[in-house]
């Protein structure tokens, strides 16, 4: 009898313990969040450290997991495969196809959270950009603006003591740089011919003017194919079907002069620029197209990344979300994230005192001084165009296409 | 053949585990791929159908013609230039000369490594900057024939192609189970009548091989057909579309926000490797199969 009524109060014990736990882990509110923020990406320490900040001050209610998504197309891939099979992340960022998310009624919708005066924590008209049938659906997050990223010391070697504001001079330099045995521009057609394509969206405007992409046949695209091709005779040999990888290593060897891309790229120069590199990089304003719509100092740019959380119908979750959410957008956090990474954001700047890094802090002083800042060619493309672009591209480069043809391609995919 | 009642529970009990696996991933996602082909879904919105639509635009696609003529030239190779190596490779081990252990462990290691692995591993090999064939080319003095490989309209698809073909392994080591499995007899009886090796194998070896020559043939070709990994990393389609691959083609319609059209492509795919299947079966004899 005496063993029946230990055993009994055991099991009793038992159930009590775990009924406890159960209900423990009930409350523990878990957010997924497949993050392409993570390996080398120059953002991806501090928002490790953001996320288990958050994980400790709410531990016990809400932990959120980063699953690490370091390839952006693959991240892409599966973003998109989730939702059409109805598994929203929980957390998750927009880089691509923008419009396409924000219609497509999965994403949370977060217009009561910003009742509380959330909004002004970011920069005038942000929103807009998140923004569908007045409600607010994502949140506007990483700003990218991709100016030219040249080495003043190359340029120096060529004869050159500032970056040539014309296209003309542009020629000049790339030849002067030729003759003192380097190679003026990185390029490539691989991947989503990134670099290429912030060269294409750059010409296309400095040709056709800001309003350019209200007219998918405007002739600035033919003669900005035109001029892209004539940049592929000064790359490297390797530029078709180059990746991002050998495009951006080739300027932090230093075999090429001339890059472009935007401000998460800082964080990499500084780390894997060879031979303090770093110190010798200035950035700069597309040049003026002679005979061109667009003004000097005109700018290519659109939101890098929005984040978003998934809608669900779990109210403890879409919660949690909105805390994270917010979190996350702490004007003093992003100004730390944006020192550590040289990353520009939508939230306006914190009270704590980062130093703007020099680039960075070029980057804003020039973006605040552009006439316009237009999207790029992939943003202000449908996700048909764009993917076609790298083959296009090829074509065009390899002799294969006529730039008329490039863009006739193109345009067939609309 | 009488089965017993017994029997028939305990068959049934046994495959049914097999059927069902077999129904859920692969009987219901052809269903499934088939009805999703003829819909126009960009997988954040609602289907709505299209009939034979999607079927037309891809048929109306060069660049879905070329993918095609891409994955038969990839499926022929490898057929007919691929599994013959092996087969040679096999025929050459067989005879176990020195060190043929090494031999067998050397030329199956590749199988054992991810595919993604090694074509990125010949990316760096053919990299035009800095890649081992364009260095080897300039030590051996043959530097004016240096090319970016994988970027040039002509040499891109052979170099996708060609590295591909040399990694035999995995057929040579299933030849090379079925000639070990001959009977020494024939050959000791075939060199009593003078016959010498070259002879023997043409007379002996092959012809009892032939089953599963013919299935590494079915085996290499449907490869062939299937081919993703390599095309994707070392090209992704490219240059100019030269090198698209119908996986690639129906991966990228996917990207592209059109899973019918994708769909689509899947279906022909399907459809394409069934009458290659069917015709290497009726070509090469039932028998062998």
């Amino acid at each position: 009898m005496k063993v029946f009524r230990k055993t009994l109060v055991l099991f009793l014990c038992t159930l009590f313990v775990l009924s406890f736990v159960g209900t423990v882990a009930a409350q523990k509110v878990t957010l997924t969040w497949p993050c392409i923020w993570v390996g080398v990406d120059s953002k991806a320490e501090t928002i490790k450290k953001f996320v288990d900040e958050f994980n400790r001050e709410y531990a016990g209610e809400i932990e959120v997991i980063i699953e690490e998504n370091s390839d952006y197309q693959a991240y892409r891939d599966k973003l998109r495969t989730a939702i059409s099979v109805g598994r929203v992340p929980d957390i998750f960022t927009i880089d691509a196809d923008i419009p396409l998310y924000l219609e497509s009624g999965r994403l949370l919708d977060l217009t009561d959270a910003f009742k509380d005066g959330w909004e002004a924590d970011f920069v005038e008209g942000a929103l807009a950009n998140s923004t569908v049938n007045g409600r607010i659906v994502a949140i506007p997050y990483e700003m990218g603006p991709t100016p030219v990223m040249y080495n003043k010391r190359l340029l120096q070697e060529a004869g050159w003591d500032h970056f040539p504001a014309t296209f003309d001079e542009l020629w000049q330099c790339a030849e002067d740089l030729k003759a003192a045995g380097i190679i003026a521009f990185s390029q490539m057609t691989g991947e989503n011919a990134w670099t290429s394509m912030l060269w294409y969206s750059q010409l296309v405007v400095a040709i056709g003017g800001p309003d350019v992409y209200d007219n998918p046949n405007h002739p600035a695209f033919v003669e900005a194919a035109r001029v892209l091709k004539k940049m592929y005779d000064y790359t490297t040999i390797d530029a078709v079907g180059a990746g991002a990888a050998v495009s951006g290593g080739h300027f932090l060897a230093e075999r090429t002069a001339i890059f472009m891309n935007g401000p998460w790229y800082i964080g990499r120069l500084e780390r894997e620029g060879s031979n303090n590199m770093y110190e010798h990089v200035a950035i700069a304003p597309c040049p003026v197209y002679e005979g061109g719509a667009g003004s000097q100092g005109g700018y290519i740019g659109n939101p890098q990344a929005l984040l978003a959380a998934g809608a669900t119908d779990d109210e403890a979750k879409a919660a949690a979300a909105i805390k994270f959410l917010k979190y996350i957008t702490d004007p003093d956090r992003v100004a730390e994230l944006s020192a550590a990474s040289g990353a520009l954001f939508y939230v306006k700047s914190g009270e704590l005192e980062f130093e703007m890094e020099r680039l960075q802090a070029e980057m804003v002083e020039q973006v605040n001084q552009a006439p316009y800042i237009v999207g790029h060619f992939e943003y202000m493309s449908p996700a048909r165009v764009y993917n076609e672009f790298p083959m296009a591209l090829s074509g065009l480069v390899l002799g294969e296409l006529t730039p008329e043809e490039f863009v006739e391609q193109l345009n067939a995919k609309r | 053949m009488n089965v017993k009642r017994e029997d028939r529970v305990g068959i049934a009990v046994f495959l049914t585990p097999v059927l069902v696996l077999f129904t859920l991933f692969f009987i219901f996602p052809i269903i499934y791929l088939i009805i999703v082909s003829f819909v126009e879904w960009s997988g954040l919105d609602t289907p709505a159908f299209v009939g034979f639509q999607n079927y037309l635009r891809i048929f109306n696609d060069k660049v879905f013609i070329r993918s095609i003529s891409n994955n038969l030239i990839w499926a022929l190779c490898a057929g007919f230039i691929q599994v013959p190596l092996a087969v040679l490779a096999a025929l050459m081990l067989s005879y176990r000369p020195r060190g043929w252990k090494i031999f067998r462990t050397v030329y199956f290691f590749p199988k054992v490594i991810s595919a993604i692995a090694l074509a990125t591993l010949w990316s760096a090999v053919y990299n035009a900057q800095y890649g081992l064939l364009n260095g080897l080319l300039r030590v051996i003095g043959l530097g004016h024939l240096q090319t970016n490989w994988l970027g040039t309209l002509k040499t891109a698809f052979p170099s996708v192609l060609i590295y591909w073909l040399f990694y035999i392994g995995y057929y040579m080591i299933i030849v090379l189970a079925d000639i070990q499995g001959i009977p020494q007899d024939y050959y000791e009886a075939a060199e009593i009548d003078g016959a010498g090796r070259i002879r023997q194998s043409l007379n002996i070896t092959l012809p009892l091989a032939k089953t599963s020559i013919v299935t590494c043939i079915l085996l290499a070709m449907i490869d062939g057909l299937r081919q993703f990994a390599e095309v994707y990393i070392l090209t992704n389609g490219g240059p100019a579309n030269r090198t698209s691959v119908m996986v690639l083609y129906l991966y990228k319609e996917m990207q592209n926000y059109s899973y019918g059209t994708s769909s689509a492509a899947a279906v022909v795919l399907i459809a394409i490797g069934t009458v290659v299947i069917l015709t290497i079966k009726n070509t090469l004899g039932r028998e062998n199969l």
